[in-house]
């Protein structure tokens, strides 16, 4: 059983005590967490240095302003952090920043990464519609009940991977008992046992994979399966595909917003997939129409070969869209797919291979011949 | 230049008129457009178009190129919302070259400005390219649209209408006093000046009819060819356009005072940001930002990720991701002098920033210092690609003399 | 079933191994049937997911993929690669529902005229009893 950090305080802080104190001992230089940003509910992710300023840090707010594995990816890029720190982030953006280091555009070392048994986020939409400041106040009940609250996230509801991978800290969050006395830290490295000496709080022990725990998961999958009904594949297809991206302004947002999405130049961007004069007088001479800007579908699929095998289901993508097309829902409906044909997850560890960056000879020997 | 003694040059356009053909549209602003489009296909008076269409089973708009006149069935002249911006979808079209159809182009105002503003930045070809502006009441925001279509389309009906609530509209419609042909210019706009070959007008038409108002010889050369002849002005027309610029005015006017109000010093501006996550939506739906790799996405801005810890120490803390004022300031020092005011920003962003509004305030703001309105003449230079020796002189040197001297004049005499 | 729908298939050959055995079909006077445009590539490690993904959304009623036996490759390990990117593409066009049917895989190596002919025969007849990609016709693609 994994050693706990027990601080009888409300989970969120409990922990900003506990960062604090990291801060102050000067075991990290910086704490990387949500903060607010103003008095309507708004907030940043914010590398924090002045032990003064976490008290303006919400590190298990509810809401996901940008998939954070980006930005310890931009942090880490060349090299890993030239000094400790501790950096307070959702599962789904741990996966991705594992998928970046991978693809080698981020470095873990020095890094001290908590995550939580995570209860889900609400959209973007819910600060300027009011629906966060709606729910929040049940949101702590919900998540020790392990209920899915109304508005929460679609690809959160639909969610099977809420406890991380080879997180060093595991907030307890969700179905844990009496978040607003209790804050469990459940120390899963000893990097997170060196960490936690001497912090306030006590060392007792605890389970975070409980059989509750294993019933949430159930329910997240059947919530995945409803989820992804209205796009199952028998009627479906193109015009089914036609249909959902009908409204897409090509505005790219998605894959702005994708963490796994790291070219600076996105390839859809670039001159490889322009249409010359010529090309647009070929294609309407063959169609009688044709949409401006074209290759909409093409875009959507041509990312889904880039990207899919490694989505992490966060569902910035649907968030960013202006036209409310459900791009997370296909997307991680097709990730799962391929996560389940090359018996791959991303961010499950770091050590594992991307599925196409690797073969096994015999393997598929019924291909091809 | 009038030679002594010689008489000015005949000036042919009245002053203050447009000379209009009238076309009826009894059963229908949609259906009168798409006969006036379908005929002239079918007379090739051009060989293709680019208009927006209802994709089927959808309540989406889409831009499309087409020479089959079976898919304007489907045509939507002027949808309730704006989606890609039409200034945007053209550069797309014709960014590597003239088109090799000849095809006309149905945009509404703001759009042919920016097309206007794109073309003067070499992102446009306009041969082989008819541009048609069309009267606009305006656009419903595209978020209440995506919840409730079948209202906003209604209410954006009812505006067409010209019985509608303009508290429907987009905050950046209700101040816009471009909506129809700009103002003429004194003495009637030169040759090739104006921003549309052909204008269609039906306010104050009550429904009766579209009227045609070609401006240029490419759009002399469509309205002859649909065999109408534009050759009086339209009273009823000139007061509502009239009537509606004064309002709108008005409105401009009240909003950038009280608006400016609100977002003036570092911190009340850098507030409107909060919510801000930096995603770029706003960049890449405005029509003037066409780099292909934008400078705020590039590596030349991206400061090494070793001094971040350092700028984090410096005030106590880093907020991310980085940058977000500058990437706003850079991007308005970058194209607001040809902002359309056409709020595509405001409705990509998704969260909520008034953008659209601030971009278009400081616009007129800067935009005025140069006495520049973007987009509605084509010969008037970019601000910043023409200079007279004479100008600016207060900001540069003391200037005693306040009357544009040179600044080496000055210079001599101080 | 169109009687004169006559399909358009794009195949992505390897250099040493499919391209060589497609020539030898060739001299061999096989029946190959005339809907397989070849584009040649040095390697099938060489084939891009996109190339296919892009064939497809051009309109082309097939695509095909070909190269060495896995274990004979030019360069080694280039077929195991686009093995796995086959996979990928035929996963992703089947969860979307998408003919994934139109997308396929065959080893052919440099002595096997008559299998590159026996192959593209199959996959032409099959292309043709699935009819045109309807790609072809849509506009808001």
């Amino acid at each position: 059983m994994p050693s706990v950090l027990n601080i009888k305080k409300g989970v969120e802080e409990g922990l900003r005590l506990f960062l604090e104190s990291l801060l102050r001992e000067k075991k990290v230089a910086g704490v990387f967490t949500l903060r607010k940003t103003n008095d309507e509910g708004a907030a940043a992710y914010t590398l924090i240095t002045d032990p003064e300023h976490m008290q303006q840090a919400v590190p298990l707010y509810p809401l996901m302003p940008m998939n954070a594995g980006k930005a310890l990816s931009s942090h880490t890029l060349g090299s890993a952090s030239e000094a400790p720190l501790a950096a307070i982030v959702r599962p789904c953006e741990m996966r991705a920043f594992t998928e970046l280091i991978k693809r080698e555009q981020g470095h873990r070392d020095n890094l001290l990464l908590i995550s939580v048994s995570c209860a889900g986020v609400f959209p973007l939409s819910s600060l300027s519609n009011g629906t966060l400041s709606q729910e929040l106040p049940d949101y702590w009940e919900s998540a020790q009940n392990a209920e899915i609250p109304a508005f929460l996230r679609p690809t959160c509801a639909a969610c099977e991977h809420f406890l991380p991978f080879q997180a060093d800290i595991t907030v307890g969050v969700l179905g844990q008992k009496e978040l607003n006395k209790e804050c469990n830290l459940f120390l899963n490295t000893t990097k997170a046992e060196e960490m936690a000496e001497g912090a306030p709080g006590s060392i007792t022990s605890g389970e975070l994979e409980t059989p509750e725990i294993q019933a949430v998961r159930k329910e997240r999958m059947a919530e995945r399966r409803k989820l992804f009904e209205p796009f199952t594949a028998q009627d479906y297809g193109l015009s089914g595909l036609v249909q959902t991206f009908a409204p897409c302004l090509s505005c790219h947002g998605c894959s702005t917003i994708c963490p796994i999405c790291y070219c600076t130049l996105c390839d859809f961007d670039s001159k490889t997939h322009e249409y010359q004069p010529t090309s647009y007088s070929i294609e309407l001479d063959q169609k009688g129409g044709m949409r401006i800007p074209p290759g909409t579908l093409f875009f959507h699929t041509g990312r889904m070969v880039h990207m899919a095998v490694s989505c992490v289901n966060c569902g910035m993508c649907s968030d960013v869209c202006p036209v409310n097309i459900p791009v997370a829902t296909i997307f991680s409906k097709v990730g799962d797919a391929l996560a389940e044909e090359f018996e791959y997850v991303a961010g499950r560890d770091a050590e594992e291979e991307l599925p196409l960056g690797t073969y096994k000879a015999d393997e598929y020997s019924d291909i091809g011949e | 230049m009038k030679e002594k003694g010689k008489p000015a040059t005949q000036d042919i356009s009245p002053k203050n008129s447009f000379m209009s053909a009238s076309y009826p549209a009894g059963d229908g602003f949609a259906k009168a457009i798409r006969a006036v489009l379908t005929k002239a296909l079918d007379d090739q008076v051009f060989e293709a178009v680019m208009m927006p269409l209802k994709v089927p089973k959808t309540e989406a708009f889409a831009w499309t190129l087409l020479d089959d006149t079976k898919l304007l069935e489907h045509a939507s002249p002027l949808p309730p919302v704006m989606t890609i911006q039409g200034g945007k979808a053209l550069s797309e079209l014709t960014k590597h070259g003239e088109l090799i159809e000849r095809t006309a182009v149905l945009l509404r105002p703001c759009e042919t400005r920016a097309a206007v503003e794109l073309f003067k930045l070499k992102q446009i070809n306009l041969e082989n390219i008819t541009l048609i502006s069309i009267d606009c009441p305006g656009a419903v925001p595209l978020s209440d649209y995506l919840s409730d279509p079948e209202n906003q389309a209604r209410k954006f009906q009812d505006l067409m209408e010209e019985n509608g609530d303009e508290d429907a509209l987009r905050p950046v419609c209700r101040i816009c006093d471009k909506f129809s042909i700009p103002a003429p210019a004194e003495g009637g706009m030169e040759e090739g000046g104006h921003a549309a070959d052909v204008h269609i007008g039906f306010l104050g038409q009550k429904g009766k009819r579209l009227l045609l108002f070609p401006l240029t010889e490419k759009g002399r050369t469509l309205v002859e060819g649909l065999g109408l002849k534009a050759e009086s002005p339209e009273n009823s027309w000139e007061t509502a356009v009239q009537t509606m610029t004064d309002a709108r005015r008005k409105n401009r006017q009240a909003f950038n005072k009280d608006f400016l109000s609100r977002i003036s010093g570092p911190d009340p501006f850098s507030e409107m940001f909060d919510a801000c996550i930096n995603c770029h939506n706003c960049m890449r739906a405005c029509p003037i930002c066409y780099c292909q790799q934008c400078y705020y996405d590039s590596e030349a801005i991206r400061l090494p990720s070793e001094n971040y810890l350092e700028r984090a120490k410096k005030r106590g803390g880093l907020r991310f991701p980085l940058d977000t004022l500058l990437f706003h300031l850079g991007r308005m020092s970058h194209m607001v002098l040809s902002c359309v005011s056409c709020g595509a920003c405001e409705d990509a962003c998704p969260a909520s920033i008034p953008v659209g509004q601030i971009f278009s305030l400081v616009g007129d703001q800067t935009q005025s210092s140069f006495e520049y309105v973007p987009g509605i003449n084509r010969l008037q230079p970019l601000p910043l690609q023409a200079f007279r020796e004479d100008e600016f002189c207060e900001v540069e040197i003391p200037c005693e003399c306040g009357e544009g001297q040179a600044p080496s004049e000055v210079n001599k005499n101080a | 079933m169109n009687e004169e729908f006559n399909p358009k298939i794009v195949g992505f050959l390897c250099n040493w191994c499919s391209y060589t055995g497609a020539d030898l079909a060739g001299v061999s006077r096989q029946q190959i049937p005339p809907s397989i445009r070849v584009i040649r590539v040095m390697c099938s490690g060489r084939i891009d997911p996109l190339f296919v993904t892009k064939t497809f959304f051009k309109g082309a009623d097939g695509v095909m993929m070909m190269g060495c036996h896995p274990g004979d490759c030019h360069y080694q390990k280039g077929n195991f690669y686009a093995r796995r990117r086959y996979i990928l593409l035929k996963t992703i066009f089947k969860e979307l529902g998408m003919e994934s049917d139109r997308i396929i895989l065959w080893w052919v190596s440099a002595s096997e005229g008559a299998k590159y002919a026996r192959v593209t025969r199959e996959f032409s007849d099959q292309v043709t009893e699935m009819g045109p990609n309807p790609v072809q016709k849509e506009i808001f693609i």
